[in-house]
């Protein structure tokens, strides 16, 4: 699949994923150690009221699960054929994510464009959301892949 | 005591974000986890890849980003958490071996209506010792001076 058979409107979900503390305090400590993410009990003070994962966190994993819906038998995702993006616009974090929350991933296609430096390969925009198990927005960004066109 | 808050943010203000060096180890681990394409990985397959040589994960650029804003910014801060990030530009692949760099500029600030906070959104210029890298745009939440 190329990027001229890309349909915009197309949307797959990509799956649930449940936060443990540990992985959210092991990913904080890493990259972003504020005390709300990695101590308990600063956590509890703060207006968190405990801990909350990083939301680069929640990004992330955004990312893990894309990778993983690309690569189940019979996908024929364009973004199979991308793999490299420019970046992202409007990424946003509406409610804190906490130890043993479920989030539900999805992926729109929202636009295509076409790139005036090049001809092998153009934009796919995506609306990418996360979703907790009370249906409500989390996690909101849009994407930006690059997709090959067509031979020829 | 948090030594920043909201109103020291004026727009222009500039801070030095320190360094982050860049290890193979780190862009391999960081992509096994979260994001696991070829580029990310495989030093064959990533020469012959759009990137030209294995490169960190965008988001594992945003990720070291965000140590940096922490570092330089948040931790001097009353920072109560962040509500997103306007825009991500990876302009350039982050490369195994480079030390990242990062200048946090306030581009706006805006009270939160009734609340003892604002908004306030930093343009993050990442550069490798070469050029920039990636432009990252964060809007964390800063407490209103008591």
């Amino acid at each position: 699949m190329y990027w001229e058979d890309v349909e915009i409107g197309t949307r797959r979900a990509l799956g649930s994923y449940t936060f443990t503390e540990e992985e959210i305090v092991r990913f904080a400590r890493k990259y972003d150690p504020q005390p709300f993410h990695i101590d308990r009990q600063a956590a509890e003070r703060s207006h968190f009221g405990g801990i909350i994962a990083s939301g680069w966190h929640t990004a992330a994993i955004w990312m893990k699960l894309a990778i993983a819906d690309r690569s189940r038998p019979g996908n024929s995702s364009p973004l199979l054929r991308a793999g490299v993006s420019p970046g992202y616009e409007d990424l946003r974090w509406l409610k804190p994510v906490r130890p043993g929350m479920t989030l539900t991933y999805s992926s729109q296609v929202v636009g295509k464009t076409e790139l005036k430096s090049r001809r092998d390969v153009a934009i796919v925009l995506t609306r990418n959301e996360a979703h907790d198990a009370d249906g409500a927005l989390v996690f909101v960004f849009t994407g930006k892949g690059l997709v090959q066109r067509r031979p020829g | 005591m948090p030594l920043l808050y909201f109103e020291d943010f004026t727009i222009g203000r500039s801070f030095d974000c320190g360094t982050s060096p860049v290890t193979r180890d780190e862009v391999m681990e960081f992509a096994r986890e979260f994001d696991p394409q070829p580029h990310h990985l495989d030093e064959e397959a990533a020469k012959r890849s759009i990137l030209g040589g294995l490169a960190a994960s965008g988001w594992h650029t945003c990720a070291m980003t965000m140590r940096m804003f922490a570092g330089g910014v948040l931790s001097l801060a009353d920072a109560q958490g962040g509500i997103g990030s306007p825009e991500g530009r990876w302009m350039k692949p982050v490369r195994p071996g480079d030390v990242l760099s990062m200048q946090a500029e306030v581009i706006a600030a805006r009270p939160a209506h009734s609340k003892p906070f604002g908004f306030v959104t930093f343009a993050c210029k990442v550069s490798s010792q070469k050029e920039q890298v990636a432009l990252i745009l964060m809007t964390p939440i800063m407490g209103r001076r008591p």
